[in-house]
């Protein structure tokens, strides 16, 4: 069975961000880029189906510019196969990804289709349920299990109030939530036979896509500050102050 | 030496402000004590000022009536310096924890002795700077803490003591004086550097009460790496490896027993499924293509060696942490088992037959004890910690470990190394201090202190007695 895997390359989940002087976008300059935490549990559960037999092959897609390749190298530093860069230039939005996700699938074909269920940039959590929509196939989002049974998954998926399972038949979509696994760190002996590895790079157009902007991004702004907290005398102030200035009580 | 009278209480509640002096048992056994277990405090009285002048009117009060300070800072010594046995007053730094006047020409910032650590590198780096002294207590410990024990810790090999970051230093003398040393002068060539004493004197020598700290240029971008050793000295061949290449900015190692104590007590994944005696985690600043592959290639040349066994490298800022932490987990883990511990040094070219002689003989001593090694290797400095096992007297314990103590001591003296590299003396190494000073230098330091504290009521019977 082929694993498809998508990985995006985003802001580090530890680094403070800033908007830029003009407002115009976040500042990028010489910040710390890794891979999208949850495209991380991707990769990490594919390995785990290899490892387990379930998976013949990974294979490990991102869409981005040059950078994206050092994404896609962690990813076949943790176990996936090889690698494959669509290259578009800025940020795709979630619509033009699921398509040319769509377009890799086709050629592909793969049995199960690993996504992470949003990135921590855009926090869309949108292009897993589109791609869906567009190849036809079954989506199990959220996923904090998924158990591959002959043609069948059984994804256990964490919705308010519980987990709900849900069998999909193959080939199927999964995006993963944060419980699934806990990613290993690679390897240095893996790193390095990542370096190997096959990394072909395609453009939207090899996949019949035409990369088009919906949306303007009009102003980027840091959050209101919180102004400092009061540290009152005893509990009849902290009551009276509930009472006559919070108003809560 | 002072003869701990009852304290003056309405005195001292006079000069800080009422619900500032503590003797309630809780308080006295809190401020009491530092991180060690081995003294049980017995504080007369706690004060907490809040400015310079009320530290030097205490002062002045103490004095005349010949009762004993110690002054307390974060209380995380892992010396006993700031522990009051004897019926002390504790001088407690906690409330003069303003950062003021940061002067971004000078890259400098005045902060009150009670400054939290962590509070300092928050502050540089929302400045964009950066304040390179850390170790795991930096969240607790006080900047005058920092200074008085000359706090080392993760960085040192490429950022120095906490010596190295001290511009200028604000102390009250056991009289009461208020000597405002160096002023923040990069260059001061007028006489003894008075602040240079003060750096590391566990509070011997006064209160310190305000310092000038040098901010560094923030680090871009490090990497993280911990690798498999098969011995120790495999350790100090990969350090030399590695520091032929790059600029380490740190080079720590710890032990198997370490890392699985970790492991199973913090609930953090191992680094990688190989088991090796000992793991080095590196810390570098890598600019972009060029250092990652010499780095790769320094690994891979250790590894032809059989230097390194297995390793990994942080891909994000979240495994750097979680890399990290299994170093700096290491001493609270272990805290329960109320380890004694050992921080020898000596020079980094010795280090590799000076560790496999302490290992011959701690493991000869201590077939029983489980010993956690750890420590920062790359200033050829480690922590030996022998844990106490279950049941086995607290009083006891201690003694069988000061008597393997000297063994491990007479080695480090014959190398011409340190029985405490960073933690000072305290009460703690008071009794080993000969190991790695000569009686001369040490009738010195008794003069020096007189010099500052005539009356000796500053921290007595600590580093060394009168
Ligand atoms: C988990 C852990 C890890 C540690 N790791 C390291 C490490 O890597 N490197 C290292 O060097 N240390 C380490 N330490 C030891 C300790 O944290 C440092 O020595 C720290 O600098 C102590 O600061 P503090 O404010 O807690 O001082 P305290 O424990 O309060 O006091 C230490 C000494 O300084 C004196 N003192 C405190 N404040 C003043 C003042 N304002 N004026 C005069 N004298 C004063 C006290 O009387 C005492 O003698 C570690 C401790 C722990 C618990």
């Amino acid at each position: 069975m082929k694993v498809l895997v998508a990985v995006k390359r985003v802001v580090d989940y530890n680094v403070k961000v800033r908007a830029k002087a003009d407002g115009s976008d976040v500042d990028l300059n010489n910040v710390k880029m890794a891979i999208n935490p949850f495209c991380e549990i991707a990769v990490e559960e594919a390995v785990r189906l290899k490892e387990k037999g379930v998976a013949t092959e990974v294979v490990v897609v991102s869409i981005g510019g040059k950078t994206c390749q050092e994404q896609i190298r962690t990813a076949l530093a943790l176990g996936a196969d090889r690698g494959i860069q669509v290259e578009v230039e800025g940020n795709a939005e979630p619509l033009v990804v699921a398509k040319l996700l769509k377009g890799v699938v086709e050629k592909e074909e793969p049995q199960l289709v690993i996504l992470g269920k949003q990135s921590i940039d855009g926090d869309n959590n949108q292009t897993g349920q589109m791609l869906g929509a567009l190849t036809g196939m079954g989506q199990g989002t959220f996923a904090s299990e998924v158990v591959v049974d002959g043609d069948k998954v059984n994804v256990t998926r964490e919705i308010d109030g519980g987990l709900q399972t849900v069998a999909l038949t193959l080939p199927a979509i999964v995006t993963t939530d944060l419980r699934l696994n806990e990613p290993r760190y690679a390897s240095l002996p893996n790193i390095m036979k990542a370096k190997k590895k096959p990394l072909d790079v395609l453009t939207p157009a090899d996949l019949g896509v035409e990369v088009k902007s919906h949306i303007t991004l009009l102003k980027v702004e840091p959050p209101a500050e919180r102004s400092a907290g009061i540290k009152v005398a005893d509990v009849d102030q902290l009551v009276d102050k509930l009472k006559n200035e919070a108003k809560v009580i | 030496m002072a003869d701990n009278p009852c304290p003056p209480l309405a005195q001292l509640e006079a000069i800080v402000g009422a619900g500032r002096v503590f003797t309630d048992a809780d308080s006295l056994e809190h401020y009491g004590r530092d991180w060690t277990r081995f003294y049980p405090p017995a504080p007369c009285a706690v004060v907490l000022p809040g400015s310079i002048e009320e530290v030097q009117a205490i002062v002045h009060l103490a004095a005349a009536e010949n009762l004993a300070i110690v002054p307390s800072g974060g209380r995380t010594g892992l010396s006993a310096g700031g522990v009051a046995t004897r019926g002390e007053l504790v001088l407690a730094l906690d409330r003069m924890n303003r950062i003021e006047d940061f002067n971004p020409v000078d890259r400098t910032v005045r902060c009150g002795a009670g400054v939290v650590t962590e509070q300092l590198q928050q502050f540089a780096a929302d400045q964009g700077l950066f304040y390179p002294v850390d170790f795991a207590s930096s969240g607790s410990s006080q900047i005058g803490g920092n200074i008085s024990t000359n706090a080392g810790g993760i960085k040192v090999i490429r950022h120095g003591m906490t010596r190295d970051w001290v511009a200028g230093l604000k102390l009250v003398t056991g009289t009461g004086e208020l000597l405002d040393l160096n002023r923040g002068l990069v260059k001061n060539n007028t006489g003894y550097d008075l602040r240079h004493l003060v750096i590391g004197a566990e509070g011997t020598l006064g209160v310190v009460v305000e310092a000038t700290m040098q901010l560094d240029q923030a680090p871009k971008d490090l990497a993280v790496m911990v690798l498999g050793v098969p011995d120790m000295p495999a350790l100090m061949r990969v350090l030399g490896a590695f520091r032929e290449q790059l600029t380490l900015s740190a080079f720590e190692f710890f032990s198997e027993p370490a890392l699985a104590k970790v492991v199973a007590h913090q609930g953090l994944p191992r680094p990688f499924e190989t088991e090796a005696p000992y793991y080095a985690l590196l810390e570098f600043e890598q600019s972009g293509e060029v250092d990652m592959d010499a780095a790769m290639a320094v690994f891979e040349d250790c590894v032809g060696e059989g230097w390194v066994l297995d390793g990994t490298i942080s891909q994000s800022l979240t495994q750097a942490e979680n890399l990290w932490r299994l170093r700096e987990d290491i001493s609270e883990t272990i805290t329960p088992w109320t380890p004694y511990k050992n921080d020898i040094s000596t020079v980094i070219s010795k280090v590799p037959d000076f560790l496999d002689e302490v290992e011959a003989v701690v493991n000869a001593a201590y077939p029983d004890f489980e010993i956690i090694w750890f420590g920062h290797i790359g200033d050829g400095n480690v922590h030996l910690n022998i844990l106490k096992p279950e049941g086995l007297d607290i009083d006891l314990f201690r003694e069988q470990c000061g008597e393997v103590s000297k063994l491990v001591f007479d080695i480090v003296q014959r190398y011409g190394g340190s029985v405490s590299a960073e933690h000072g003396v305290g009460l703690l190494k008071k009794d080993y201090l000969q190991y790695s000073r000569s009686p001369a230098e040490i009738e010195i330091m008794r003069q020096i202190k007189r010099a500052f504290d005539p009356q000796g009521i500053m921290n007595p019977g600590k580093i060394f007695d009168l």
